[in-house]
């Protein structure tokens, strides 16, 4: 198309309202318009459509990508695989070294072993946590109170390599497996013997007691937060009151003197008038 | 003085890596726009500019400058954005991002634009996201490129790897199958059309 435009040239419509078309093709078009409403409307509207796409915009992202390797591009294929670095992320467990992880999974196993002998010996629910004696700190010396000590024993002796070697791991391993087979043990020797099953029970009320304080004390910790935050929300209410109701003050007296200075100009308008009907 | 992309790119090759950190920071977001308007997630986004990088920076002793190294970084993330919608066996689903809050992005925009406004604008953004939707990915990736990229279409040709008369056809389709969708969703009146 050069001289003339034939409607239903799509594609050179497209072309003239991206402004990427050949100059005769673009007079020919101008011309064309002018008689042709239907062709108009049409470029018309697919402009207005084009201004709404304006609006879509990709969420804010924090990106920040960049290159943690300093070898040339040709050399990267003996690098890690993640050569160009992400922006880190809170929650990223990778920020945390291997041995506080090996740590922390070790010690949430082993409370979860305590908290299964616990169960295993308890008599009955209610009975239990109804008559748990409190106030018996724990001292560390009952068979159950090792398992946690001796877990995080293990994890100085990874700490002075920084990370968890295999050996570790194994070492780890077998401490937890001996530990779970005490435990094991222990569980049967006081479902036999009512000596072995008071020093479980006292244990059991130990851990209780503590679970107890820890409820407590996080209780206590949110409502001392609840009750700054209410304290904070008042303050704040209370302030925006006062602004509020002094930009109404301030409003009102505005409108009463406009008003006032209204009814006296009035007032002397009205006096105005009627001293003037009596002179004549 | 602003070093420019050829720069950037030879000094890279030499194994440079800020260099490659500058043309980073230039492009990454183009790039994850790109990536978000094509495949509509926005961590999934994020992946493809990681991934689009990494590559580019594999590729780069490859990379003879015989197209700008935007145009080659469009390719590459185009093609990323290609594979991961092969992955996923089915139209890509355009959500709105989480926690978007219109209140709070008010605060963040100040007084310069009015809760009103702002609201007004998400919702506009969520309409054209969801015509966006019906768009086959050919068509869908050529209006991204024009319009939020500003290319030629001689440009999105060599991209799509098709004729230049097609790319003007998929404009034109994919830009008559969204005017029906706005004005369905009352999107077209008027005083609605002005550039926010």
């Amino acid at each position: 198309m050069t001289e003339t435009f034939q409607c239903g040239d799509n594609a050179a419509l497209v072309g003239y309202m991206y402004g990427e078309c050949e100059p005769a093709e673009r007079r020919a078009m101008d011309q064309h318009l002018l008689v042709c409403p239907a062709c108009a409307a049409e470029i018309e509207a697919l402009g207005a459509t084009r201004i709404q796409l304006a609006a879509w915009t990709p969420p804010e992202a924090q990106l920040g990508f960049r290159m943690v390797s300093d070898s040339a591009p040709s050399d990267i294929r003996r690098l890690a695989p993640s050569v160009v670095e992400r922006p880190p992320r809170w929650w990223a467990l990778s920020a945390i070294p291997a041995w506080a992880q090996a740590a922390a999974a070790a010690a949430i196993f082993a409370a979860g072993l305590s908290l299964g002998v616990w169960r295993g010996t308890a008599p009955a629910g209610p009975a239990l946590t109804g008559t748990a004696p409190t106030g018996t700190a724990p001292t560390g010396t009952t068979a159950a109170g090792t398992v946690p000590a001796a877990t995080v024993a293990a994890a100085p002796a990874t700490t002075s390599a920084n990370v968890a070697s295999a050996s570790d791991l194994t070492a780890l391993e077998q401490r937890l497996r001996s530990e779970m087979a005490s435990e094991l043990a222990l569980l049967r020797t006081s479902a036999a013997s009512p000596a072995a099953s008071q020093t479980a029970s006292a244990t059991e009320a130990q851990i209780m007691s503590r679970v107890r304080a820890l409820i407590d004390e996080s209780e206590q910790r949110q409502q001392r937060v609840l009750a700054l935050r209410t304290a904070q929300v008042v303050r704040d209410f209370d302030s925006q009151r006062r602004v509020d109701l002094q930009n109404v003050r301030s409003i009102v007296g505005q409108m009463e003197g406009t008003t006032g200075a209204e009814i006296a100009r009035q007032q002397q308008t009205l006096q105005y008038l009627m001293r003037v009907s009596q002179e004549k | 003085m602003t070093s420019t992309d050829e720069e950037l790119v030879a000094r890279s090759k030499g194994g440079d890596a800020d260099s490659f950190n500058q043309l980073i920071l230039r492009w990454e977001r183009p790039i994850y726009a790109l990536a978000y308007r094509v495949i509509g997630r926005e961590e999934d986004a994020r992946d493809v500019c990681q991934e689009t990088f990494l590559r580019a920076f594999r590729a780069l002793p490859g990379f003879k400058g015989e197209a700008k190294f935007s145009s080659w970084v469009y390719r590459i993330a185009l093609n990323l954005c290609r594979d991961w919608m092969r992955r996923q066996r089915r139209a890509p689903t355009m959500q709105m991002p989480e926690g978007v809050d219109p209140i709070e992005m008010a605060g963040e925009h100040g007084p310069v634009e009015s809760i009103e406004t702002l609201v007004e604008r998400r919702e506009l953004s969520g309409v054209v996201e969801e015509a966006m939707k019906l768009l086959p990915e050919e068509q869908r990736t050529a209006i991204i490129l024009k319009e939020y990229h500003g290319m030629t279409f001689q440009e999105i040709a060599d991209l799509q790897g098709c004729p230049l008369s097609t790319v003007k056809t998929r404009l034109y389709q994919g830009l008559s199958v969204l005017r029906r969708h706005l004005e369905k969703n009352g999107r077209m009146a008027p005083q609605l059309v002005k550039r926010v």
